[in-house]
């Protein structure tokens, strides 16, 4: 390197800090004090703990023995693979993500639709229909488990239908009061719907109308196409939420008096699979190893659905970079 | 540009003293007022002795309602030089402060189920001298219950060895109260109050007193306070203890569930749970024991000594106290009649506290003096020594019954439940109920949980072993 190439580096660094020193300096200060409450927080209390967690998977931490920890290399992950529970626990995870996503998305986009229409005391119904995803999860659990255990509500139900009583918490019925507790919270996506449903212009109805089209040609040929953005974002929350799931089963347990209750094996989600190997076997090198698959599996399919998006979400505005 | 300026910079402030704020409340717990202030709680104790003379900050992990402020003030006022402050802490917590050399100074221990993995975790102080030292604690008067403390790290022999702590309060957890009004209404005659029963004959018992409506059960046999009347591995320990054997191989290192012996126990408790006789995964209920039988729906449960307490608090059955008796707690076919604590619980003191005497001090007063006295007075559980057991409460009929009942029941008492030291109790629980449910489904068959449950005990012991002695 000759001289002169320093001396060249040296002059652009000396103009470069003398407009710092200006104005733009001044602002970026600004700008980073301004996000600085948010970013402070992320970085104490979300990032490093994430990173910590990532190095913990690592080692053979068990809760007491930070002192003399072992790095075990790939030995965590590795196990993940081997671990026929943690299999199975994901293949009982992915059923119910196969099963919950669609649902969520056809019943609550249908429900926001209904809930745009011009009737009367709508906002009650929307309220109505919203309510659920406010209210606790550990109380709608409870609920719901006292309404299908044996002398139930729902027992009762049927037997006044002159219908027999079913094990609803039993093996065989297991997953059918869990989907059901799951898809009452369906109301949750309703605000997001409607706000979008709030976007389709009035004109683009009027206009097809005009064209003769039929109400059921309007709604799949407009209302669908330029919702399409919403329903993207949905899909992609509905499936981190679902891959997610996890106190829902432990309330519905066969024996639920804690966190630390194992649901029934039908029942038996990757997440519980996660949370027990940590607080009840103490495996919390192994646990955060099977949480960083979670998250890895999590990120590439929301890889995979972005980028199917080009093919079906419909953006009414060019999308900036493109 | 120069008020957004300002506002980021308070901002900044306002968050960066919130953090501080929330970091110095981690550190040190509950500031009681005559403390320095929260200013220096971020800096422990030693900068507390320095400022009020030579006060020493105790800090222990018994619950507030056991070691309630009264108790604190009582002591802190005939003891200037120790301060006491309560730490609540789960299992997790006390990892996560163990962990981080900050270990609380008295830490609450279940002697059957905890102690032996925190003596080979390093936690737990040897307190043999400072027992022998007493003038408090007399060991010759200690009931076998105490023993329950020792562990004996060469032998790897629960029970035995060096003395690491001492137990609240306890109760020989299996014995039996039932419900007289509806054994009457079955027409069945009450069971013994000195003569143990086989656990066949309190299952054909149970039988007796469960009333079915079609498929459904409406009133309970038999109740088990702690879960459900299905395998689990309080009471399959239990019965294996009264039978010279265990789930695992002598010295810890291997599950050993296929013996047959075990494998009987597992089926007996499979037909139990079939029979409908009290809940189980099979009959699940949103209750636990207690309130089934308070309710009058279950006739018969297994529960401790504590459990007349209960009764005699409860809105249900205060006033109806003598519809409930006592029996001993069953006993194995061709077994040992033994009848021990399922818990024990008490505390130890922490290896390395840094106050080893005043922790003591505090200790042998909690444990010993005048709480122990007040505690066995109250009869919520039984106190560790002979000399207190003779301050149980005996003035109703009730309170009377339970004292002969235990008098006699004492003598059965001694016996370690063999609880594995390198498995963490939940993961037993989470590996039963894992892989046994399904067989009540008859999903699987006991073979195969057996199979499957060896396996997993197996790599979690291997794994627990490398951990303690790496």
């Amino acid at each position: 390197m000759n001289r002169q190439v320093v001396h060249e580096t040296d002059a652009a660094f000396h103009s470069k800090r003398s407009r710092f020193r200006g104005r733009s300096f001044k602002e970026a200060i600004e700008f980073y004090l301004f996000i600085s409450p948010w970013f402070i927080v992320f970085i104490v209390l979300g990032l490093i703990p994430l990173l910590y967690g990532l190095y913990l998977s690592f080692t053979n931490y068990a809760g007491f023995n930070m002192d003399r920890l072992v790095f075990v290399g790939l030995d965590n992950y590795r196990k993940v693979f081997t671990d026929n529970d943690a299999m199975y626990s994901l293949g009982r995870t992915l059923f119910f993500t196969v099963i919950m996503v669609p649902s969520t998305i056809i019943l609550g986009f249908l429900l926001a639709v209904l809930l745009n229409q011009n009737i009367k005391r709508i906002g009650f119904y929307r309220t109505l229909f919203f309510i659920p995803s406010i209210i606790p999860v550990v109380a709608v659990g409870t609920m719901w488990r006292s309404l299908f255990v044996d002398d139930g509500i729902v027992n009762k139900m049927l037997e006044a239908l002159g219908l027999e009583a079913v094990d609803w918490l039993g093996y065989d019925y297991a997953i059918y009061p869990l989907i059901i507790m799951l898809l009452w919270g369906v109301g949750g996506g309703i605000l997001i719907y409607l706000a979008g449903l709030k976007g389709v212009s009035k004109d683009l109805y009027e206009a097809a109308a005009i064209d003769g089209a039929t109400t059921i040609q309007r709604f799949v040929k407009i209302t669908i196409p330029l919702v399409t953005p919403v329903l993207f974002f949905q899909f992609i929350m509905s499936i981190i939420s679902s891959l997610q799931i996890f106190v829902q089963p432990i309330l519905l347990a066969a024996n639920s008096n804690s966190l630390l209750s194992t649901p029934l094996r039908p029942n038996y989600v990757y997440s519980v699979h996660a949370f027990q190997q940590i607080f009840a076997y103490g495996r919390f090198g192994y646990g955060l190893a099977l949480l960083w698959v979670l998250f890895v599996m999590i990120l590439i399919l929301t890889i995979v659905v972005f980028t199917t998006s080009r093919f079906w979400v419909f953006y009414e505005v060019d999308q900036e970079g493109k | 540009m120069k008020r957004s300026w300002w506002t980021a910079c308070l901002s900044v402030l306002v968050i960066s003293s919130l953090l501080l704020m929330s970091a110095c409340g981690g550190g040190n717990g509950t500031n009681s007022p005559g403390n320095n202030g929260g200013s220096d709680a971020a800096d422990g104790e030693s900068k507390d002795t320095a400022k009020s003379g030579e006060q020493v900050v105790i800090r222990h992990t018994m619950y507030d309602t056991e070691f309630t402020s009264e108790l604190v003030a009582e002591f802190e006022k005939t003891h200037p030089n120790i301060k006491v402050e309560i730490v609540s802490a789960d299992y997790n917590k006390l990892m996560a402060m163990m962990a981080a050399g900050n270990g609380p100074d008295i830490i609450r221990t279940n002697s059957v189920t905890e102690l032996p993995g925190f003596v080979l975790k390093g936690m737990a102080m040897d307190l043999t001298e400072n027992f022998q030292a007493s003038k408090v604690f007399n060991i010759e008067d200690f009931l076998p219950v105490v023993n329950q403390f020792k562990y004996d790290i060469a032998s790897g022999k629960h029970g035995e060895g060096a003395i690491y702590g001492f137990p609240k309060d306890w109760s020989p957890d299996y014995t039996i109260y039932y419900n007289k009004k509806l054994f009457e209404e079955a027409g069945v005659p009450f069971p013994s109050s000195t003569e143990a029963m086989t656990w066949q004959e309190l299952v054909e018992l149970a039988n007796k007193l469960t009333v079915k409506n079609g498929k459904k059960t409406t009133q309970y046999g038999l109740a088990y306070y702690n879960s459900t009347i299905a395998a689990n591995q309080d009471l399959l320990n239990l019965q294996l203890l009264q039978r010279g054997s265990s789930m695992f191989s002598a010295d810890f290192s291997q599950a050993e569930l296929d013996k047959p012996g075990t494998k009987d126990l597992l089926n007996f408790w499979l037909d139990t749970a079939k029979s409908g006789i009290g809940p189980s995964p099979l009959q699940q209920e949103t209750d636990w024991g207690g309130q089934l039988f308070v309710d009058n729906k279950a006739a018969i449960i297994i529960a401790g000594y504590w459990f007349s307490g209960f009764l005699k608090t409860n809105e249900l059955t205060k006033d109806r106290l003598d519809d409930f008796g006592v029996a001993p707690a069953p006993v194995v076919e061709g077994g040992k009649r033994i009848s021990p604590t399922g818990a024990g619980t008490g505390a130890i003191i922490y290896k390395n506290t840094k106050h080893p005497k005043e922790a003591w001090e505090v200790f042998e007063w909690f444990f010993g003096a005048e709480p122990a006295v007040e505690r066995a007075k109250a009869g919520y559980g039984l106190p560790g020594t002979k000399t207190l057991t003779e301050m149980l409460p005996q003035e109703s009929a009730f309170d009377k019954m339970n004292y002969d009942f235990i008098q006699n029941e004492l003598q059965y008492t001694d016996g370690s439940l063999p609880y594995n030291p390198y498995l963490n109790y939940q993961a037993v629980n989470s590996i039963i109920d894992k892989y046994f449910t399904p067989v009540y489904f008859d999903k699987d068959t006991v073979d195969g949980a057996v199979q499957k449950m060896t396996e997993e005990l197996n790599t979690l012991i291997t794994e627990g072993k490398q951990l303690v002695s790496p």
